[in-house]
């Protein structure tokens, strides 16, 4: 990106709140002229709020918004040199196509100087000519190839021939910054990529800068210069559509923008990180010693070899074709990896798995509590992290209870068996203890790493089988040191993977 | 197909209302019809529209009371909807944009009257009249309470469909409007009461039609010295003249067809009336 395009409109600490509710939340950012900007996140994360303050209809709680250096965060819209094709197209349903593009036109005011009677100059506002009207109308009608269509009625008109109304009305105004709140959501799939290319090339012709909101991910990454990925009403990256896909700052991103693997690892040193069991050479460094990390992977960047000569080992559970390429689940111990390939092997096969070190993404990780993947035992214990623990099985169905020969009584009375459910395990890093009596604890391992965070010092332990236990405690033990990990019954959270357990 | 017992469909819930309507409007309409055509031996004739419209003795129609009775009808009933329509735009616009979020509890204000018996309202605002020294002074006074008594009874049926209309309107049409360009005034100049028109042609027709033949309003408030065209018939029937009445009745239902389909009345509901229009 050049730096030195000038910036049209920055955000800077821009806040919104309704009713108390946080929506946007500290918006720092930018948009140079001419770019095609895409607010891209899932419906709730403030997109649209942010779009609407840029336009004028909504007021920041705190903030400023710059529009070529000049503060607009209290100008109405009326006032503000932005056009916006609204989501619902919002086509004034009393006036022709003609009267409906010419709308804003029809209010504009040029001044214009003149010479009155008694010899003076002055000046004064003046409508913009007919004849000028109904050129600058033709010319969008153009531009949006419908031209000919002025004396229709706006409810005759299919959804993509009001779509590109609503587009004519907004840039006849040649407005500096064009704001589209998701415009192409109403239309249908094969409509929508046509539009999605035509918007893209109206944006080369026109040279004015669109700012464009949208939940789909392909479409951003069809159409912007640059990516804002937004999640809870902040920023979690702004990028090109390359780096946001190649290089996601985040779990949030990764899994948002295409597919991905997501896996638990840690950075075992500059250039090496550890998952599923195994260490793979990658392309980060400057991470702390063991510090865990997430890593993605595109599944495209996983490659099928024979099943020795791959650096994981697995059987193929499903292929599925895709039109392009095939959908490959591959379930290494367990890990289910994701591919897509050209070529299929076949369900059953044993294959093996190889990563080049580009297409392994770490990011740090946002720490809270560890996470596993368990499965319910026979004694309504839990099996996770290469541990048995005691756990509350009722946690899963709310208002159930357990009866006496150990079966799952739910609130509607249904009987369940738990065994060999799966569930999503959580725990907390405070709530696990450390203790050098083996048996004392579910799980065995030893101490890998600990770092000092002021308070308490961070462990992590290994178990024999590479899991990983992140922990905090207060007392100092030894690097390398044996332990045994106790997790009390009712700190282990437990959701279930799938909606049903088996019925009785 | 051969479907031998007859079955149950929501066709036959329209019997109550078709019966309804044969015996209560059709019926009565064809009696009018029948009269206005016939003289009082029975027999079939112009003769009563030919003296409707002949005017009494010497004077010709246009000076006849007939036609004075019609020219006064209508300027209370134009002056009373004008009346009502600049009290009731304002107060539904503003019931409706305002942000408050019992607007119904508001709107029940003006609504509320209604529920009080008619004749007991008109009665009150005579007395009330009576007692400012208004009532029945001059013809002057008698065409303004006349008025009044309309704009007092008609007011909620003003205010009703232009709120509902307001209220339907898509908040990004505004929204587009200010965006465009359009500052506070453009905006409701013109999206927001273009938008509302079938709210406020349909509250029209319903002032202006009734209004034209309230005569309880009309007799009340002037103790019977302002004519309008209702009280007109109703002499004509009181007095045995059914022809004449008829006649009338005939014509001033001709009136108001006409005046409801200049308006573009009949076009206004186009929108209800797309789903359910054919009923068999």
């Amino acid at each position: 990106m050049d730096k030195n395009q000038s910036k049209i409109i920055e955000l800077i600490d821009v806040c919104k709140e309704f009713d108390g509710v946080s929506v946007v939340e500290n918006m720092n950012l930018y948009v140079h002229k001419g770019e095609f900007v895409t607010f891209l996140g899932p419906s709730g994360c403030g997109k649209t709020t942010t779009l609407r303050m840029i336009a004028g209809f909504e007021m920041p709680t705190s903030g400023q918004i710059l529009l070529n250096g000049k503060d607009i965060s209290n100008l109405p819209p009326n006032k503000r040199p932005v056009n916006t094709v609204f989501q619902k197209y919002a086509l004034f349903p009393h006036l022709n196509v003609f009267e409906n593009v010419a709308f804003g036109l029809k209010l504009q005011r040029v001044e214009k100087t003149y010479t009155d009677k008694k010899g003076r100059v002055k000046n004064k506002l003046e409508r913009l000519p007919d004849s000028v009207i109904a050129e600058k109308v033709k010319n969008a009608l153009e531009i949006v190839d419908l031209t000919g269509f002025e004396k229709r009625s706006v409810s005759t008109l299919s959804g993509g021939q009001q779509q590109r109304i609503a587009i004519a009305r907004a840039i006849v105004n040649e407005p500096e910054i064009l704001l589209l709140d998701e415009p192409l959501g109403a239309l249908d799939l094969k409509m929508r990529k046509e539009m999605q290319l035509e918007l893209k090339a109206m944006h080369k012709r026109l040279g004015i800068t669109f700012i464009y909101v949208t939940h789909d991910q392909e479409e951003a990454l069809t159409m912007s210069d640059t990516i804002v990925v937004m999640s809870d009403g902040s920023i979690q990256q702004i990028g090109t559509p390359e780096e946001i896909y190649n290089e996601p700052k985040n779990t949030f991103v990764a899994d948002f923008i295409g597919e991905s693997n997501i896996f638990s690892g840690v950075m075992a040193k500059d250039y090496e990180v550890r998952f599923c069991g195994k260490a793979f050479e990658c392309v980060d460094k400057d991470f702390e010693q063991n510090e865990p990390v997430d890593v993605v992977v595109r599944p495209e960047d996983v490659k099928i070899k024979a099943a020795d000569a791959g650096q994981l080992k697995g059987k193929v559970t499903s292929v599925i074709f895709k039109g392009i390429h095939y959908q490959i689940l591959v379930q290494c111990g367990r890990y289910e990896i994701e591919i897509q390939s050209t070529s299929a092997p076949e369900v059953g096969d044993t294959v093996g798995l190889v990563i080049k070190p580009n297409g392994i993404h770490v990011m740090k990780k946002k720490f809270r509590v560890n996470k596993f993947s368990g499965v319910i035992t026979k004694r309504n214990t839990v099996e996770f992290g290469d541990g048995e623990f005691e756990c509350d099985v009722t946690q899963l169905y709310p208002g159930s209870h357990l009866d006496e020969e150990g079966y799952l009584i739910t609130a509607k009375g249904e009987k369940l068996d738990l065994t060999d459910t799966e569930v999503n395990v959580e725990v907390g890093l405070h709530d696990i203890t450390m203790s050098d009596n083996e048996d004392e604890g579910g799980a065995q391992g030893n101490i890998i790493s600990l770092i000092y965070k002021s308070e308490y010092y961070r462990y992590i332990v290994r178990t024999e089988n590479e899991e990983d236990y992140v922990l905090a405690c207060e007392d100092l033990w030894n690097e390398n040191d044996r332990v045994s990990l106790i997790i009390p019954k009712d700190k282990i959270k437990l959701t279930l993977k799938v909606a049903e357990g088996k019925k009785v | 197909m051969t479907k031998l017992r007859p079955r149950f469909s929501r066709k036959l819930l329209a019997i109550p209302y078709a019966l309804f309507l044969a015996i209560f409007v059709v019926v009565p309409l064809l009696i009018i019809v029948y009269y206005a055509f016939t003289d009082a031996d029975g027999s079939f004739t112009f003769d009563n529209i030919a003296m409707f419209f002949s005017g009494s003795g010497s004077d010709s129609f246009f000076e006849s009371a007939q036609f004075k009775t019609i020219m006064q009808s209508l300027f209370i009933s134009f002056m009373s909807t004008l009346i009502c329509l600049l009290i009731a735009y304002p107060v539904a616009y503003i019931i409706a944009t305002c942000k408050l979020k019992n607007k119904s509890g508001l709107l029940l204000l003006f609504i509320v009257p209604m529920w009080v018996n008619f004749v007991l309202r008109v009665n009150a605002l005579k007395e009330l009249l009576d007692w400012i020294g208004i009532y029945n002074k001059s013809n002057g006074w008698n065409l303004f309470n006349t008025i009044l008594g309309m704009v007092y009874d008609f007011l909620p049926f003003m205010i009703l469909p232009i709120y509902t209309t307001i209220i339907k309107i898509d908040k990004s049409y505004l929204e587009a409007a200010r965006d465009l360009g359009a500052g506070g005034a453009k905006t409701f100049l013109k999206v927001t009461l273009p938008l509302s028109k079938a709210g406020i042609m349909s509250g029209v027709s319903m002032v202006f039609l009734p209004s034209m033949t309230n005569y309880v309003v009309s007799n009340y408030m002037t103790f019977n010295h302002t004519k309008i065209i209702g009280s007109f018939i109703d002499e004509c029937f009181k007095n045995d003249l059914w022809n004449m009445g008829s006649v009338t009745a005939l014509l001033l239902l001709t009136l108001m067809f006409f005046m409801t389909w200049a308006t573009g009345g009949f076009n206004a509901q186009e929108d209800a009336g797309r789903r359910g229009t054919s009923l068999w």
